[in-house]
């Protein structure tokens, strides 16, 4: 039952992103009306998906990349949904769904049945540490599609075209500051991600180390972040060079969760 | 519909002519009583800057246009300055569509103008006070705001500024989210800086600084929007704390250089910086824009702009008119409702049917050979109880339109027959 979710599920985040998409670029009419029940019920599809998969398979789906891809593209979708509730605003749903229909994308196509689960990832520790980080990542990904947005908007700005990036997106203020919340959460919820990591890694491993690639890209992620939040609030660097950097930070921390996590890692790999 | 509407707009006469036929509240307190003689049974009168409209409900379908035409130019001894035929007029469905679009503000001069609602509504209010709308004028303009609120809700055409100083005001509104906490330094004391800084002030701009070369003239526009005159030679300091810049001024060289702005990076000023350019020849070197944060227009960029918004809101008239269609309908239904034949026939089929259902949930306690004689005698008790309505509303058919809108308007209220018709419509 959980691969038949699985396959039907991209489907519901397609539809979502082309509703969002025709409200934002045609204007139309129905997108308008249908995108909001169509986010609430992929939500909960998706949290249907997620509750089977954890049955069926005796544990939270968040041990392997693409478990935690799909967690990622349902946290997206959540916080996105939040924030919808909250500003009223619709607009920027289509950049950010976008992100989680790829999430989605690549775990439906990747994500394999993990029926046996070591020991060691049965810790509350872990799953503490798996909650924040993962949290954080679905952070650092609306900071990555806000600053994006951001971008968009300061060149068509600049460039002084008035089509419809300027016309639908917030303005420039709420943006930066809507990336800078993120950014805050992504500092907090990496930071204590690591130290719950840390003080988990010393309760399972006698000779724990420090040199596994995950660990160091997380720290790296974590400080760049940290280095945005100063940069800003003590050395007033504002709007442009805090976007790029945002956006850096997002694909970094992908590039933490895929490619070093599948080639690299040293204790992150449990399978 | 006995409708008439006689007036005069940008489209009928130039501004020199039409003003001569403006309407105060005063007057129009004074014009509105002059119409009933007239065998005018409703009647709003409003004046917009550019339009006057005298809506009126006729009671036998007799007054000629020519006459409210004339009482009109009369009223404001116009006589000779403004001809009837400087007027036009409308009668039935065309003159209740020409409200809606007037509501719409697809008749305005700037189209998509979002004031003319208010100024309609002005008028109905002052006629509601005076007694000269009664039934029909009370829905016909009911209807005529809807038509406006809904063209604001369900269409984008007022949206995107149309004027060069209302441009302005929305470029700095795309970067900054509240203007409150925003100060803005208006350079030049003209008519275009003082359109620009009226509007920045409606948009409660936190502060306001202005300077100019003639001091004087800067501390009168201050004062005018509440603002901050500065000294013209002081100008770089109120640069450091500005988020928007509004030059204006004829000048024969850059007064705005980049090393200007380039200095403000130094004293730690990085947020984004809004300049717009006003002046010809132009007075921010356009080498400034190259500069990160900030954001720089000219004339012409706003010209693009205003255009593009012109574009964008006659794109949007065929949504608007589709409403107007929509709720033209709804008055057209309204009004043959409140014919006396309809409206006999929506009473007897309301009676009959409280009839029908109370003999059906309580025939089954007679005997079966009685039951007969409960349909006949329920019949009769019923019509016994609608024929002397029936009867004086057919009598009343002589008496005056406005008498009778009202008397059909109180029994359908009474007995809610306007709202079963309309579900009857909506399930049709």
């Amino acid at each position: 039952m959980s691969s038949y979710l699985n396959y039907i599920l991209p489907i519901f985040y397609f539809s979502l992103v082309w509703a969002y998409g025709k409200a934002f670029f045609a204007d139309q009419l129905w997108a308008k009306r249908a995108k909001t029940p169509l986010l609430i019920g992929t939500l909960t599809f998706h949290g249907l998906y997620l509750a089977v998969r954890t049955i069926i398979f005796q544990h939270p789906p968040v041990t392997t990349v693409f478990e935690i891809f799909s967690m990622l593209a349902f946290s997206v979708t959540a916080t996105y949904w939040i924030i919808e509730l909250r500003s009223h605003r619709k607009e920027t749903g289509y950049f950010i769904l976008n992100i989680a229909f790829f999430f989605q994308l690549a775990s439906t196509f990747f994500i394999k049945d993990t029926p046996v689960v070591p020991e060691i990832l049965r810790s509350p520790l872990f799953g503490a540490h798996v909650s924040c980080a993962l949290i954080g990542y679905a952070a650092s990904t609306i900071a990555g599609a806000y600053s994006f947005m951001y971008l968009m908007l300061y060149h068509e700005m600049k460039a002084s075209r008035f089509g419809v990036i300027y016309k639908k997106l917030p303005t420039l203020e709420s943006l930066e500051r809507m990336t800078m919340t993120a950014i805050k959460l992504v500092v907090a919820l990496l930071g204590v991600a690591i130290c719950f990591g840390i003080v988990w890694l010393h309760h399972v491993y006698q000779n724990a180390h420090y040199d596994d690639p995950k660990l160091i890209g997380t720290v790296i992620v974590w400080m760049m972040y940290g280095f945005l939040v100063v940069a800003r609030k003590y050395f007033a660097v504002q709007g442009r060079k805090i976007m790029i950097l945002s956006i850096a930070g997002f694909f970094i921390s992908i590039f933490s969760m895929t490619i070093i996590n599948i080639f690299f890692s040293g204790f992150h790999k449990f399978y | 519909m006995n409708l008439l509407c006689v007036g005069i707009s940008h489209h009928t006469a130039p501004l020199d002519v039409r003003e001569r036929l403006w309407f105060s509240s005063d007057e129009i307190r004074r014009t509105l009583p002059l119409l009933k003689p007239l065998s005018a049974g409703e009647s709003v009168l409003f004046s917009t800057c550019n339009r006057t409209e005298l809506y009126v409900l006729m009671e036998n379908g007799t007054i000629e246009p020519d006459v409210l035409k004339k009482l009109l130019i009369a009223q404001k001894s116009a006589a000779g300055k403004v001809q009837p035929s400087d007027m036009f007029m409308m009668t039935a469905g065309d003159a209740a569509r020409h409200l809606f679009r007037v509501a719409a503000s697809l008749d305005s001069m700037v189209l998509g103008d979002v004031q003319i609602l208010a100024q309609v509504k002005e008028g109905f209010n002052l006629a509601t006070e005076l007694g000269t709308a009664g039934v029909f004028m009370n829905r016909l303009f009911q209807l005529a705001f809807r038509v406006g609120k809904r063209t604001r809700t369900e269409t984008e055409i007022g949206e995107g500024a149309v004027s060069i100083s209302y441009a302005a005001v929305e470029l700095a509104q795309k970067i900054f989210d509240d203007l409150q906490k925003r100060t803005a330094f208006v350079i030049g004391a003209g008519e275009t800086a003082e359109l620009t800084a009226t509007h920045l002030r409606g948009k409660n701009i936190g502060k306001l600084l202005i300077t100019n070369r003639t001091q004087e003239r800067a501390e009168q526009l201050a004062q005018k929007v509440h603002g901050t005159a500065i000294p013209f030679n002081s100008w770089c300091d109120a640069l450091a704390e500005s988020d928007i810049v509004i030059s204006s001024v004829e000048v024969n060289r850059y007064i705005i250089q980049p090393s200007d702005i380039q200095s403000l990076v130094r004293k730690n000023r990085n947020g984004p910086l809004c300049v717009i350019d006003l002046g010809v020849p132009r007075n921010i070197d356009p080498q400034i824009k190259e500069l990160e944060n900030i954001f720089l227009y000219d004339l012409d960029t706003l010209n693009t702009m205003i255009d593009e918004n012109l574009q964008h809101r006659k794109a949007e008239i065929p949504k608007v008119d589709a409403i107007i269609v929509d709720v033209l309908a709804e008055l057209t239904q309204w009004y043959s409702s409140l014919e006396v034949n309809p409206t006999i026939t929506a009473l007897t089929q309301f009676m009959e049917s409280i009839r029908q259902e109370e003999v059906a949930k309580n025939i089954n306690r007679f005997n079966p050979k009685d039951r007969e004689l409960v349909e006949l005698i329920t019949k009769r008790i019923i019509n016994k109880i609608i024929h002397a309505p029936i009867v004086n509303l057919r009598n009343g058919q002589e008496t005056s339109l406005t008498e009778r809108l009202q008397k059909m308007s109180a029994i359908q209220k009474l007995f809610g027959l306007a709202k079963s018709s309309k579900e009857d419509s909506h399930a049709e």
